[in-house]
């Protein structure tokens, strides 16, 4: 097998979760480097909605640095502005939200807002929700990239900014009025999560060769579930690689990030 | 119609917050409903020349106190150029509403930080504030952490709803997302029973900004604006300020604008003042004409980042008074810059299809 970065490992991840035929609302960094990798592989008909205002452009002119970077619009089939794509999320239209954050709980909840001290005064203040709490709301189903660390896997968020499954009662997102699913996929380079449908807490999935279930727990704060058919996580071929350093992010933008 | 429903979920989080400021009675951040259309029906609506000088817009409608609604989203089609006329001539106690910005939040937190006596942010109704790939804000960091500005978090769906619900001359607008998370809780939107469907849904009260400040792609002389790529929320925060200073990259005829009415996104009787001012989003990008000059914003956040780790405020105002108060227009401020700077930032554009004719 070819060397990889974590960063690659999770693009990859992430490209083999999407399926074809759907629209995916992107976040900027890994999930448009694995929405690009999925279109040049498995999913050609998957389109991306970026939140300043394009849906399903070609990105011919390079990975856009940003969601609000102008080359997210280049050859677009529908170009508004935030209004219409978070409102074609909450009429239906998009199928997967591709999110990030700096904590996660057991129920897909996440915080991109602050840590420690309070939110009037907070330690460390984040940007904010963006569109990550609408895309959680309202995507048909999220898909979230988190870094495997203790402090991010976490019993209780600091704030939740973007929806999960709340407190796991089966009609939280009903009261909370949200429209989509809730969390479907979380994404970290050495194990792949999902959701269990009855008590809505994170189902540990696969893991990377030489991984065990063990392994992962010790780098999460609370207690995981572990699938009775752990599989182990499918590693980037030679071919995927060069489509991930070479078309998707041939400056290193995310892909060549350290690690923190 | 209905008392404030919770989702009823709390303590999902361990969200410490000061819950009497939360709760406490709803008042507007800027002029109500009623104020707003008071504002605009007074407003002569004959169409005239609405091209003005920077100075002369800002002068006359910004004062201390007011609600600014910041167009552009991020690192595109930002106002810089009207933010740097707001901090030369100063004003205190904003309010700044915006989804989703880097630079103009940064600019003018930077003013605040320098002399609090000339800019200064009481508060933010925002959705996120910046840089993406560059990295956080670090004026934003340091303001919270020492609870200087107050903020009231939405997403960039709330705050884009908000500024529509203002556009549409609605009090509020439903939305379906903010419920369930803590936003519910800190901001000042309702969660309530949907009287047809009896189902919960979340409320988000409308946003009228005193003066919105917006950067277009070309506009006749008359302010009927078009805008190329993505429009963000400009024409939705233009409609819903009382008062709007737009700067175009380019005037166009006004018999171009008649000859494709529909290529109007703001109509000329929401602007109340027009600058031709071409660059006017830099080091923001402006599609059609010029990327985002990624180097240049490194530059400035570096000073920011530089103040914050250290408490000194020398280079960080060395640079505001070489950009900004040592120039009088933004003119000077663009020819202090080297032309090969511009020129890549136009060939980074890659000639994105704009319509002018």
């Amino acid at each position: 097998m070819p060397e990889y970065t974590p960063f690659e490992m999770i693009a990859y991840t992430g490209s083999r979760v999407l399926e074809d035929e759907k629209i995916v609302f992107v976040g900027t960094g890994l999930p448009i480097i694995a929405s690009m990798h999925a279109q040049l592989t498995h999913a050609p008909n998957l389109a991306m909605i970026f939140e300043s205002g394009p849906l399903s452009p070609i990105l011919e002119m390079g990975m856009p640095l940003s969601v609000g970077d102008t080359r997210a619009c280049r050859k677009a089939c529908y170009l508004k502005g935030l209004c219409a794509v978070f409102e074609l999320t909450q009429r239906g239209y998009s199928d997967y939200a591709f999110i990030g954050g700096a904590q996660i709980d057991m129920y897909g909840n996440v915080c991109s807002t602050f840590e420690g001290g309070t939110y009037d005064r907070p330690q460390t203040r984040f940007p904010g929700s963006g569109g990550a709490g609408a895309m959680a709301a309202n995507c048909e189903r999220s898909i979230i990239i988190m870094a495997l660390e203790k402090r991010r896997f976490v019993e209780k968020v600091e704030f939740l900014t973007s929806i999960g499954y709340g407190d796991g009662s089966p009609d939280y997102r009903e009261k909370a009025g949200v429209m989509g699913q809730g969390p479907y996929r979380v994404i970290t380079n050495q194990a792949l999560f999902g959701f269990d449908e009855e008590t809505k807490r994170m189902v540990l999935l696969e893991v990377l060769p030489g991984k065990t279930a063990k392994d992962i727990q010790d780098l999460v704060s609370f207690d995981l579930l572990v699938s009775p058919d752990l599989k182990e996580m499918a590693e980037p071929t030679a071919e995927d690689l060069r489509l991930l350093r070479e078309v998707c992010d041939p400056d290193g933008y995310f892909l060549n990030r350290k690690v923190k | 119609m209905n008392d404030k429903v919770a989702s009823k979920i709390k303590k999902v989080s361990n969200l410490k917050y000061d819950a009497a400021l939360a709760e406490e009675p709803f008042e507007w951040w800027g002029p109500s409903p009623e104020e707003a259309r008071r504002v605009m029906s007074a407003k002569s609506k004959g169409m005239h020349d609405k091209r003005t000088t920077l100075k002369e817009a800002v002068a006359k409608y910004v004062k201390d106190g007011i609600n600014i609604g910041i167009g552009g989203f991020v690192n595109t089609r930002v106002p810089v150029a009207i933010v740097h006329e707001i901090i030369r001539k100063g004003a205190k106690d904003l309010t700044l509403s915006f989804q989703s910005n880097s630079i103009c939040a940064e600019l003018l937190a930077g003013a605040m930080i320098l002399d609090p006596d000339h800019v200064s942010i009481k508060r933010v109704e925002l959705a996120w504030w910046g840089y993406e790939v560059i990295g956080i804000a670090p004026l934003l960091r340091y303001l919270t952490s020492r609870g200087m500005i107050r903020l009231d978090d939405y997403t960039n769906y709330g705050m884009s709803a908000r500024f529509k619900a203002a556009a549409m001359g609605v009090p509020f607008i439903p939305t379906r997302d903010h419920g369930g998370s803590d936003m519910e809780l800190v901001n000042r939107g309702k969660m309530v029973v949907c009287p047809f469907s009896g189902k919960n849904v979340y409320l988000v009260p409308a946003c009228h900004p005193d003066v919105a400040i917006v950067h277009v792609t070309a506009a006749d002389m008359y302010g009927n604006c078009r805008i190329f790529g993505a429009h963000c929320t400009c024409p939705e925060i233009t409609m819903a300020a009382t008062y709007s200073i737009v700067t175009t990259e380019r005037i166009i005829p006004n018999e171009n604008v008649r000859t494709y009415p529909n290529l109007t996104e703001i109509p000329y009787a929401a602007v109340d003042a027009l600058v031709e001012q071409p660059f006017g989003a830099y080091p923001g990008a402006s599609y059609g004409f010029y990327w985002f000059d990624m180097e240049h914003i490194l530059k400035f956040r570096s000073l920011c980042e530089e103040f914050r780790r250290t408490g000194n405020k020398d280079n960080l105002k060395r640079y505001y008074d070489e950009y900004i108060f040592g120039c009088d227009t933004f003119d000077d401020f663009l020819g202090r810059l080297p032309y090969k700077t511009l020129r890549k930032i136009k060939d980074m554009d890659g000639g994105q299809p704009i319509i002018l004719s």
